[in-house]
């Protein structure tokens, strides 16, 4: 092999014509609507979350763990609570703002957090393996430009964004976004291995949409005020806000909560990552409803799993299966939505049955959010939440 | 048998070296193929730097189980922690046996343990010492090593696993990703009964060596993949090295280290883990294997790696004369999403394509932007170019790129502009 015989096989062709459509940065719109993903890693669990506070089962097999009826903020519907520390959100629930679903899972649950994430954030059934994420079935069909925007504080995961169809970015936030882009060259996609494909693409996505926040975001970071969000949540709640203000023309953020597997000591540390979501999540929506955004908005946490409803020894709890994940804005329908889980009929690992799939809220949103009716969830019944 | 010539010598001491020197691909360069690998394989230097000063298990000990003192915990963690990742930094920096470095930093990501969550960098750095001693190695002596290792019995909380309360951790990492490599190959059950089995595997309070505590370990007998009997931990790591996906799961990760990032092929994955099985987890034997084989080097494979952070900055100042004006090399890899020593998970780093996202290409190109920046100064110029490679223009672009560039090249004459040019261009960033 030398340079020649080599470079017959690297076709070095644009393959631009390949690739999603860019070209917006000049009349990319806000959208109708704005879905904010929240990651909550490491299996959250859902039974102290959204607590079955008069459920014997759940007292007897939570022996130090389960949280008092006394303690609980109580929705006044199926004698479910919520955990003391989510106390700013109990105002979106009393809104009407607030969507629980219930019993959330898959078939065949998976324990381990790598598999089940996956899962997640493809939409796959639990025996298959998919590489993209589950957005890349919906926003390509649409919208053109831009589809999605990750922050987190080391820029990695793109989760259900992570595609080669999709134009999704990730970063740590705006301001470094714009500062750090400003030397990045635009460069044409070419395809001569997947390693340059997904390198070059990368690139230009930098590139154009290093562009549109300079364009839209130069003038208000630069009057920005002093933070007041705490804790890594907290920050990237409030730069999803800058953007959405700023009216960058994403569809979609994704933001992580890391910290929820907790396999002994779990009252402090529980009680640590809810307050970092309850204050990252209530803050964020002040400030949409302060700018008339509110009714635009979508939030919807995920996780791996839940954790097993019977605590262990180390005062923590073990990788389970179905658990509690909300849903909240301006037009979202609220409620508690699924079965809880039956907490005496357990599996051989002590896990209970799931009750809803996750994927009827990826069904939902596909049909009722973006207006998308081929997706591969045609089987998953929406929720009514929206 | 052919001279390998410059282009392939380039190609194996860049997927085998921490960046391409060009007296190494010189020497390379008239060798045949199969003398330039066991070259490669053979030439080893176990020497290393003395290391820094880290709290012993011991001392730190009475701190663990206080509350009170888990802030000296943490300062203590974090200042050894960076003190130790710098030393490796550097060492990978000037260490004239950089394969070994290379494939010390393999198995660190296949065995990884993390700083913040162990809080004993003491631990991490016999770790370390382990994954170096077995790197080219026996890969069965390695399990069994890293079973008992105290830095893997602290992060995965073996030590904590007793006969009253087993815990499933380790236990579900051992066969999900250090041999059978996916869920589909166990069931839980099979975790339950091998944390079980791993019951009593501790550390001792005085050494902080491993230590086994027959009155924790659960005697009982236990079913594990289908056998029955009263397994000990030693047991169940037999039971694995003698299945066959264990060999293929090291497969399919050297096939994500030097071949490229797609799905590993399983007709070319499926022989070297035949390879490595039948020469009973020999590395040097599947290592070889590997290098030699028609995938590795396929045109087609040529630029289809994507160089980690390690490979990026560390590889461009061993073979180029940059230097970064402070030494926070560990900072900055870990900016980019390696941190040494601190994975982001007991999957490690996820590599291959995830190395590049809109986030580490902009700290990746800042880094090599501020590497190359310094030496344009006229200063520089002579003392640079007494560094650099008495060669041809042509030669210097095979040199530096595995593909043609992407960016156009200057039309300026100058060897610092070209070789700035080089480094900047997207294709740089690609083996």
């Amino acid at each position: 092999m030398d340079r020649r015989e080599f470079l017959k096989y690297s076709s070095l062709i644009s393959a631009a014509g390949l690739l999603p459509e860019m070209a917006f940065a000049a009349n990319g719109r806000s959208p109708e609507k704005i879905v904010v993903l929240v990651e909550l890693k490491g299996g959250n669990d859902g039974f102290n979350t959204l607590v079955p506070y008069r459920d014997d089962a759940y007292k007897k097999l939570r022996p130090t763990l389960h949280l008092k009826e006394s303690k609980v903020l109580k929705l006044g519907q199926g004698d479910m609570g919520l955990h003391p520390h989510l106390k700013d959100l109990m105002n979106i629930w009393n809104q009407g703002d607030m969507a629980w679903v219930q019993g959330i899972g898959y078939p065949q649950s998976v324990l381990s957090h790598f598999r089940s994430m996956d899962i997640w954030n493809s939409g796959s059934n639990a025996n298959q393996v998919i590489e993209d994420g589950w957005l890349t079935h919906v926003l390509p069909s649409f919208k053109q430009g831009l589809h999605g925007i990750s922050v987190s504080k080391d820029g990695s995961s793109l989760g259900p964004l992570h595609s080669p169809r999709l134009n999704s970015v990730s970063m740590q936030s705006p301001r470094m976004f714009v500062n750090q882009s400003r030397t990045i060259n635009d460069i044409t996609p070419v395809s001569s291995t997947p390693a340059l494909a997904h390198l070059t693409q990368t690139q230009h996505q930098l590139y154009e949409v290093g562009q549109q926040l300079r364009a839209k975001m130069t003038r208000s970071l630069r009057q920005q005020k002093r933070t007041r969000s705490k804790g890594v949540l907290g920050h990237s709640l409030e730069s999803v806000a800058q953007m959405i203000i700023a009216g960058i023309d994403s569809p979609v953020y994704k933001v992580t909560q890391g910290g929820f597997d907790m396999h002994s000591g779990q009252i402090g540390r529980h009680n640590n990552v809810l307050y970092q979501v309850n204050h990252g999540l209530s803050r964020f929506a002040h400030t949409m409803k302060q700018n008339g955004l509110w009714d635009k908005i979508v939030v919807v946490t995920y996780s791996e799993f839940g954790r097993r409803i019977a605590e262990n020894r180390g005062g923590g709890t073990d990788h389970g299966t179905a658990s509690a994940q909300f849903v909240m804005g301006g037009g979202i329908r609220g409620g508690l939505y699924g079965q809880h889980p039956n907490l005496e009929r357990l599996d051989v690992n002590g896990n209970v049955a799931h009750t809803t799939d996750f994927r009827q809220v990826y069904s939902t949103l596909a049909q009722r959010i973006w207006r998308q009716h081929q997706h591969p969830w045609k089987a998953h019944r929406p929720i009514p939440f929206v | 048998m052919g001279k390998l010539g410059l282009f392939r010598a380039r190609h194996l001491v860049t997927r085998t070296s921490i960046g391409a020197e060009w007296e190494t691909i010189q020497r390379y360069q008239n060798l045949s193929l199969r003398d330039a690998i066991i070259h490669t394989l053979n030439s080893v230097n176990y020497n290393i730097p003395r290391a820094p000063r880290t709290s012993s298990w011991a001392k730190t000990l009475g701190n663990r189980n206080s509350m009170a003192r888990q802030r000296n915990m943490q300062r203590m963690s974090k200042n050894e922690g960076a003190a130790i990742q710098t030393w490796w930094a550097n060492h990978m920096l000037t260490t004239k046996s950089p394969f070994l470095e290379r494939m010390t930093l393999f198995w660190h990501n296949h065995f990884p343990s993390n700083i913040e969550h162990t809080k004993q960098p003491s631990a991490l750095l016999e770790q370390n010492y382990t994954l170096r001693r077995h790197a080219l190695g026996n890969y069965g002596d390695l399990l069994f090593a890293i079973s008992k290792d105290p830095a893997m019995l602290l992060y995965l909380d073996g030590y904590k696993n007793v006969k009253q309360d087993p815990n499933e951790n380790f236990a579900r990492e051992l066969l999900e990703l250090f041999t059978l490599g996916g869920t589909q190959y166990y069931s839980e059950r099979d975790i339950k009964e091998a944390a079980r089995a791993f019951t009593g595997w501790s550390i001792d309070d005085r050494t902080g060596k491993f230590r086994y505590r027959r009155e924790l370990h659960d005697e009982g007998i236990k079913t594990f993949m289908g056998k029955r009997g009263n397994f000990d931990g030693d047991d169940i790591l037999k039971i694995l090295l003698r299945h066959p996906r264990t060999a293929e799961t090291i497969a399919e990760k050297m096939w994500r280290e030097f071949i490229n990032t797609s799905r590993p092929n399983p007709h070319h994955t499926r022989r070297w883990a035949q390879i490595f099985r039948q020469s009973n987890y020999d590395i040097k034997a599947l290592l070889m294997a590997v290098l030699s084989s028609d995938p590795f080097w396929h045109p087609s494979n040529v630029g289809g790696l994507i160089k980690s952070p390690v490979e990026l900055t560390i590889g461009t100042m061993r073979a180029l004369p940059y230097r970064l004006r402070t030494n926070n090399l560990a900072h900055n890899l870990s900016l980019m999403g390696q941190s040494l020593f601190a994975h982001p998970s007991v999957k490690g780093w996820e590599g291959g394509e995830s190395w590049i996202s809109t986030q580490s290409l902009m700290r990746r190109t800042g880094i090599l932007t501020n590497l190359t920046r310094g030496n344009l100064r006229q200063t520089n110029d002579a003392r640079m170019m007494a560094h650099m490679p008495n060669c041809s223009d042509e030669e210097l672009v095979t040199w530096l790129l595995p593909v043609s560039p992407l960016s156009p090249l200057p039309t300026e004459p100058g060897r610092q502009r070209l070789v700035r040019a080089l480094v900047l261009d997207p294709a740089y960033q690609v083996s």
